[in-house]
């Protein structure tokens, strides 16, 4: 819609660019009458003339729409009937896939990313050189649904042990963590009983990332939830394209063991987009029923190719919380410090004048 | 309707960049014409997280110039910027016992002395955290043998602290070292002494002494070495003036986080500051104001400024990995390039449009990589010759073509 509409003004403004003398005022007018002639439900004051003439045009567009609808779906049973390539879908234009074009996408053959994941302070516990440990702690004053958040983290990251804040410096606390061997911080910061922010040291010398928490739903306002195994889960990191991205999805790898118990069916999910990080926590199973429930709700069942054993595997989902969202705000350089840290990346306002530019 | 193009910048004059990052590589950033777009022209080294580079100087003469570059593993590396030949390599620069992993044994800073330079030799100043300076001359010869004993002078410039920032003055009789407790000092390289040392501002109005910490300093101009400006970690910049005080005569705060890095400008007031969140601006330091700020999405820790000697022209890197470059008038975006690793250095080589002029008449065959760009030579000469006519009609035309290349943006848009 947009496009077409420019297309029709850049001929106009062409002109009135082109002429810029006397002449041009009674050309203006004239392109006013024309516009004027174009009608439109909205040129109409009576209300209920109006309103009768835009259900008319709405109802045009529906019957257009489902015509073309069903254009398409004839030619696909004609393609599917004649053997060929059945035409192609378009795809929907999103902002996530008409993001602006960035030179900071990792590229696969890039022979210098590679050196520089192993030069990395993630690097050990990725390669298994080292186990995960995590400290977990709060803020100052945290209370109901903080420390609630806080038990369900530590049933999601293995090897995690809460500590209490007590009225110790960030500082310090960085400093005994580093010294009892923990290979990441987390601080959970609650604002007005509500956790908000989500701070990820890693230790000894590695980055802090600064998150803003949102959207949290604890497991038991979750319906039908599960309860999650002790088993070490699998790790989804979706959509961490570009070089921050990937330094961020490196960040949350390391949290996780690196060997995930398939046994368990346990996965944990941090999926980006548009630069939101969704958490998810789930269990699945696979299972085989009878081909006459046909009207199974899951697709897997439908795909598999054993209809003729008169079986089908659907794979199902449970959901076993938290859900949240983490939006990245800082990635600073060296251990937490604010009054003499370095930043990697900072969000600033001024980076913000396109909504299609994305940073993860 | 989505926008698929991404804002152009106006692109800036011939300018040849290098940059030093944290694997180690050295990267060449050219940019030809008029209004050229940078590209990496050429890397050097290979990636190795052991050779991060710490400190770079660059002796840009004409004829026969060398790059002296400092990395984590106290290796000294002397090489020609015009092609990435490594003259010497020179290992173990600190103490004999000290582990090269260690980090007191990092250089803080590194000059290279371009005023008495004999042929097959060069001078080099160096410093090292613990704050152990020395003045070596190094023997340059194709052979490259490691002449580490070579006329080396070396002496304590601080007894406890850390050394972050070193800065020798363009005179090359001078040097200043600053640091973690250490207040800043002048030294006469000429007989290594200490002539002057900053006095801490008093503890202010609550009774709160903010500890001593520089991070960055350099000297405001060519012909005196008594005025100079240093950044500190509490987000201050202190002018001084060795002649008058102890204390700074002026000291002014910018922003939040620490300064990163200081550079002059030639007028010999203006300096150019970066922080640690990715802030650059430019201030009078004889009025202390803030001339203006250097927009562009940067959001990286700003490690180094770089000012062209004859384009108007700012060069910034940092942990952003982009090296990013400004119009100092208009303070402007003129470009940036995309580097991949975190940068730590920046240096200009500043014959670079005339450069093809020269080595041509003087050491023909020394440079194989030359033989390339022999076919763009006739048109380099034309462009250089331009630039010698005025500095400052060029700069406008530059201005002008600028608008004009926006108009037309702007037609092509509608």
């Amino acid at each position: 819609m947009g496009a077409k509409r420019k297309k029709e003004d850049a001929p106009e403004m062409a002109e009135d660019a082109d002429i810029d003398d006397g002449g041009s005022r009674d050309r203006r007018n004239r392109q006013k009458v024309e516009k004027k002639e174009e009608f439109r439900p909205s040129m109409i004051k009576n209300k209920e003339k109006r309103s009768a003439a835009h259900a008319k045009l709405k109802h045009q567009k529906k019957l257009e729409k489902r015509k073309t609808k069903k254009a398409r779906e004839a030619a696909d049973k004609q393609a599917l009937e004649l053997g060929e390539e059945p035409p192609q879908r378009s795809v929907p234009r999103t902002i996530e896939n008409t993001r602006e074009a960035d030179e900071t996408v990792c590229k696969p053959d890039d022979a210098e990313l590679f050196v520089a994941n192993d030069a990395d302070e993630f690097s050990s516990i990725l390669r298994r050189e080292r186990a995960p440990k995590i400290l977990i702690t709060t803020c100052r004053f945290h209370s109901t649904r903080g420390p609630a958040f806080i038990s369900e983290l530590l049933s999601v990251i293995p090897n995690a042990h809460y500590y209490k804040r007590g009225t110790y410096d960030l500082k310090k606390i960085v400093e005994y963590a580093t010294k009892e061997d923990f290979t990441t911080l987390i601080v959970v910061h609650t604002s007005r009983r509500e956790p908000d922010a989500l701070l990820v040291t890693s230790l000894p010398s590695g980055p802090t990332a600064h998150f803003k928490l949102s959207k949290l739903v604890l497991r038991k306002e979750i319906k039908n939830h599960g309860n999650p195994t002790g088993h070490v889960p699998e790790l989804v990191l979706n959509n961490f394209t570009t070089r921050l991205g990937h330094r961020v999805g490196r960040m949350i790898q390391s949290l996780f063991p690196q060997n995930p118990d398939f046994r368990g069916r346990r996965v944990v999910t941090f999926h980006n987009q548009r630069d939101y990080i969704f958490f998810r926590h789930h269990r699945y199973i696979f299972e085989t029923k009878e081909s006459k429930q046909q009207d199974s709700k899951s697709k897997k069942g439908k795909d598999a190719e054993d209809k003729s054993t008169g079986q089908q595997v659907i794979a199902r989902l449970q959901e076993c919380g938290p859900r949240f969202v983490l939006k990245l705000k800082s990635l600073q350089h060296g251990t937490f410090d604010t009054r003499g840290g370095e930043y990697e990346w900072v969000h600033k306002p001024e980076m913000d004048t396109s909504r299609r530019r994305f940073f993860l | 309707m989505p926008r698929t193009t991404t804002v152009e910048c106006p692109g800036c004059p011939p300018i040849r960049a290098l940059t030093f990052d944290a694997l180690g590589l050295i990267k060449v950033t050219e940019s030809r014409g008029n209004s050229g777009i940078p590209q990496v022209v050429e890397r050097w080294g290979d990636a190795d997280s052991s050779k991060r580079v710490l400190a770079a100087s660059i002796d840009d003469r004409a004829n026969d110039p060398i790059l002296a570059v400092a990395r984590k593993n106290s290796t000294i590396e002397i090489s020609n910027p015009l092609n990435g030949d490594i003259f010497v390599s020179i290992s173990n620069i600190g103490d004999g016992d000290a582990h090269p992993e260690d980090d007191d044994n990092d250089i803080a800073g590194l000059h290279l002395f371009k005023k008495s330079r004999s042929v097959g030799s060069c001078s080099l100043l160096t410093c090292t955290t613990k704050g152990n300076a020395s003045l070596r001359s190094v023997d340059i010869t194709p052979a490259g043998n490691t002449n580490n004993d070579g006329a080396s002078n070396s002496w304590k410039v601080c007894a406890a602290g850390n050394i972050l920032c070193a800065k020798v003055h363009g005179s090359e009789k001078h040097a200043l070292f600053g640091g973690k407790g250490v207040e800043v000092n002048l030294w006469d390289l000429e007989s290594s002494t200490k002539i002057w040392s900053a006095k801490p501002p008093p503890k202010n109005s609550l009774g709160i002494f903010t500890p001593t910490w520089f991070t960055s300093a350099t000297f405001l101009t060519g012909d005196d070495h008594r005025k100079f400006v240093a950044g500190t970690n509490s987000h201050q910049v202190r002018v001084y003036d060795a002649s008058a005080q102890r204390r700074p005569v002026i000291s002014f705060d910018f922003r939040e986080t620490p300064i990163k890095s200081v550079a002059e400008d030639h007028d010999g007031y203006t300096i150019y500051v970066g922080n640690g969140s990715g802030d650059l601006a430019s201030f009078d330091t004889r009025t202390g104001k803030l001339l203006g700020c250097f927009l562009g999405k940067c959001s990286g820790s700003i490690r180094s400024i770089a000012r062209h000697p004859d384009h108007p022209v700012i060069a910034s890197c940092g942990l952003d990995s982009y090296l990013r470059l400004w119009d100092v008038k208009t303070r402007e975006l003129l470009s940036a390039t995309f580097l991949k690793q975190h940068l730590t250095c920046v240096v200009f080589d500043s014959n670079f449009s005339d450069k093809e002029v020269a080595p041509d008449a003087q050491n023909t065959g020394e440079i194989p990589g030359e033989d390339e760009q022999e076919a763009l030579k006739p048109a380099k000469r034309k462009k250089s010759s331009e630039e010698m006519k005025g500095k400052k009609k060029s700069s406008r035309d530059y201005g002008s073509k600028k608008s004009k290349k926006k108009s037309r943006q702007i037609e092509s848009e509608e």
